[in-house]
């Protein structure tokens, strides 16, 4: 599904990622941990194609193509789906309206018909009564004046609209009470499949008591220090990254 | 009442004292003056009445010269390329009702009036006999005659005396002058259409008068609507319209201007409101090589309420200049101004919107609001808000922003799949969007929307 190569990137002449190694195959899930400024929200950001960073160095393959030389757009055609930390808002662009450009724009790549009116609503209604999110939703402008839980919810709405196969969460669940980070991680549980990956960076292990994943790695000054099964989540949790941060001193 | 001889030689040594190239100037004046003896040497009689005031406003005009930018009124406006060009009268052209209908807005019921290079055709508008009760529809001479020569006949003594060289070419010129007037209490739900259609290789001016009365309590929507011209000749469009609002009266009045980039326009427009009245403007500009508004509003009396609403959207050489004056003369009066323009390529928009607060005119709240999307190096906005308060108790507030497309949020929408194009294409519609949805009439919004739309898509 996706393999990421000795990724180097920077920003703004800042070398953030420092020799990325991830390998990532169908079905699996793989938790991206670590300390702030330790280079998560970057990673997840170059592979969605943020223009302010900039690869240096490394390859990234995703189903056997070049991701790096694909297009912001081409991207979500091709089935990468990133989950913003922070959505942005768009006034003046409403719920329906976005949803419906947005599956529409896919379904042309692919060379799928676009869906009639009656047959985007009744697909958009399905899956927002899945989230338990209020139709009336739909009328308003994009994010604009969401609280930070109806924002993140709105992410896994498009999540599952869009039904990607490789999905980036960046630290979806930060700053979620518990009924929505219950969302997050049954929107993340219903998607899971065989043929489809996720990568989920967080900083807390809360998530993962939910969504038990595959693989955990910790992400430290640019690279990954080490990568465990889900237990290595419960030992961040107990002992912090204080002791990931000593071993890689001396190393470092 | 003749012309003071004095106030022309004025104006000939004002000239002298700025260097004006007089020469130039004067031969351009008399272009126009040598169009208008022509004219009337081949017009049918007009009623004396109006005859002798046409012929003073051409003595005015003879007097004038044409503004420079120089001026303060016209600093960001250069109306050399439309002035320094010999203009013809526009004249009939055939028109077929299969091309009136395709130009028609869709699902909108109206009241149509076809013009065709600035000239009436009444076999392919709604007959007198389809026009809803309590709508009253004339010709100038004719109202001139009625129970509104009063009114009609003090504006137009202005303006053949006006300031503004175009006002008085206008009121020279003017003999397709229309006139509407809404009875009492009349609630006219269909729009009156003015469907200005020009066509064919011939340049040609034309100079459209509206008049609108609307009584106590009635309720009115008019639009004038300039259509694309498909040959790229020329044309040039000088109008003036006066529109009166009397007591709990509501007008809605909207201007659509999408003609062909070689289409010269100057349109001036004063309302006047009395109390209770509801005014609201929608002005798209989209069309147009060299566009200039002046959209004057006079609150005469008090809890008056008004809209002004404008979007321009336009690129290659284009140039839009947009000019509104709220006169808040008396207390307890409400004006609300939003205008919105997205401007590429090498294109200009000027907003000179200027609000005045009389020293009788407390409670006043007036707003406005100027923002424009600057999308290209060689772009430009000029954008002057102009607030005078000569009152103490009143809530007034303007801003003027000029900025670029979010990124972020064009990254955030490309990520979900739109490209480049469709989420530029969006986001500027959206920013529109906020003017575009006040239009009350669902048809036009649709219809403007979709204008707005394929112009962005195409640009």
């Amino acid at each position: 599904m996706l393999s990421i190569k000795n990724l180097h990137a920077s920003v703004e002449g800042n070398e953030i990622l420092k020799g990325i190694n991830l390998e990532v195959n169908p079905g699996e899930v793989h938790a991206i941990m670590g300390p702030n400024g330790s280079g998560k929200s970057t990673l997840a950001n170059v592979l969605a194609g943020r223009e302010e960073y900039e690869v240096t160095e490394g390859t990234v393959l995703y189903k056997g193509e070049d991701l790096l030389e694909m297009d912001v757009d081409e991207r979500a055609h091709a089935g990468v789906f990133l989950a913003f930390q922070y959505p942005v808002e768009i006034p003046g662009v409403s719920m329906a309206t976005f949803l419906k450009e947005a599956i529409n724009a896919n379904r042309r790549a692919r060379g799928q018909e676009e869906l009639s009116p009656v047959e985007m609503l009744k697909f958009i209604r399905n899956k927002t009564k899945l989230l338990g999110m209020d139709e009336q939703m739909l009328k308003r402008s994009l994010n604009e004046g969401f609280s930070g839980g109806e924002k993140k919810r709105n992410e896994m709405l498009q999540m599952a609209l869009l039904e990607p196969s490789l999905a980036i969460l960046d630290e979806t669940d930060s700053g979620l009470d518990i009924d929505a980070l219950r969302v997050v991680a049954d929107s993340v549980n219903a998607l899971r499949s065989p043929d489809r990956s996720f990568i989920i960076v967080t900083h807390y292990q809360r998530l993962l008591n939910y969504i038990v994943p595959d693989f955990v790695h910790v992400l430290f000054n640019g690279r990954i220090v080490k990568s465990g099964g889900k237990e290595l989540a419960l030992d961040l949790e107990e002992r912090g990254y204080d002791w990931i941060k000593e071993e890689n001193a001396v190393a470092g | 009442m003749p012309l003071p001889a004095e106030k022309a030689s004025n104006r000939i040594s004002e000239k002298i004292n700025q260097a004006m190239p007089t020469a130039i100037a004067s031969d351009n004046i008399g272009h126009f003056i040598e169009l208008y003896e022509k004219t009337k040497a081949h017009s049918p009689a007009l009623p004396s009445r109006l005859a002798s005031l046409q012929n003073r406003a051409a003595a005015h005009l003879e007097a004038m010269r044409f503004p420079s930018r120089r001026d303060e009124d016209w600093k960001y406006t250069s109306v050399r390329r439309i002035v320094s060009q010999k203009w013809d009268l526009g004249q009939v052209a055939p028109l077929n009702l299969t091309q009136v209908e395709s130009a028609a807005i869709e699902e909108l019921e109206d009241i149509r009036f076809v013009f065709v290079n600035g000239q009436f055709v009444p076999a392919l508008s709604t007959p007198s006999s389809q026009w809803p009760k309590g709508l009253t529809i004339k010709s100038l001479a004719e109202a001139l005659e009625g129970q509104d020569a009063a009114w009609m006949s003090a504006k137009l003594e202005a303006h053949a005396q006006h300031d503004n060289p175009f006002v008085v070419m206008n009121t020279a010129f003017g003999q397709n002058g229309w006139y509407m007037e809404v009875q009492k209490g009349a609630i006219i739900e269909k729009p009156v259409h003015l469907m200005m259609f020009s066509t064919g290789e011939a340049a040609f001016v034309q100079f459209p008068q509206l008049w609108v009365h609307a009584q106590p309590g009635s309720e009115f929507s008019v639009m004038e609507h300039y259509l694309p011209k498909e040959e790229n000749t020329p044309h040039f469009t000088c109008a003036v319209s006066c529109l009166r609002l009397e007591a709990n009266a509501r007008v809605h009045h909207y201007r659509l201007q999408r003609e062909s980039e070689a289409a010269f326009q100057i349109n001036y427009c004063e309302v006047e409101q009395e109390r209770d009245s509801v005014y609201s403007s929608y002005a798209t500009d989209l069309g147009g090589a060299i566009v200039r508004n002046n959209l004057n509003v006079l609150l005469e009396q008090s809890n008056t309420e008004t809209h002004l609403n404008g979007i321009y959207l336009i690129n290659g050489e284009q140039h839009v200049d947009n000019q509104t004056f709220m006169d808040h003369a008396v207390p307890h009066c409400n004006s609300n101004e939003l205008y919105k323009g997205i401007v590429t390529g090498k294109a200009r928009g000027v907003f000179n919107g200027k609000v005045l607060v009389r020293p009788d005119a407390q409670k006043t709240n007036a707003f406005q609001q100027n923002s424009t999307l600057l999308l290209s190096p060689d772009a430009v906005m000029d954008a002057k808000p102009q607030l005078e308060i000569f009152a103490d108790d009143v809530r007034c507030s303007h801003g003027a922003t000029i900025g670029q497309l979010d990124e972020s949020a064009i990254f955030y929408l490309r990520t979900r799949g739109l490209p480049l194009k469709e989420a530029r294409t969006l986001l500027q519609f959206a920013f529109l969007g906020e003017v575009t949805s006040n239009m009350p009439h669902e048809a036009v919004r649709t219809f403007v929307e979709k204008l707005v739309h394929d112009k962005l898509y195409n640009h």
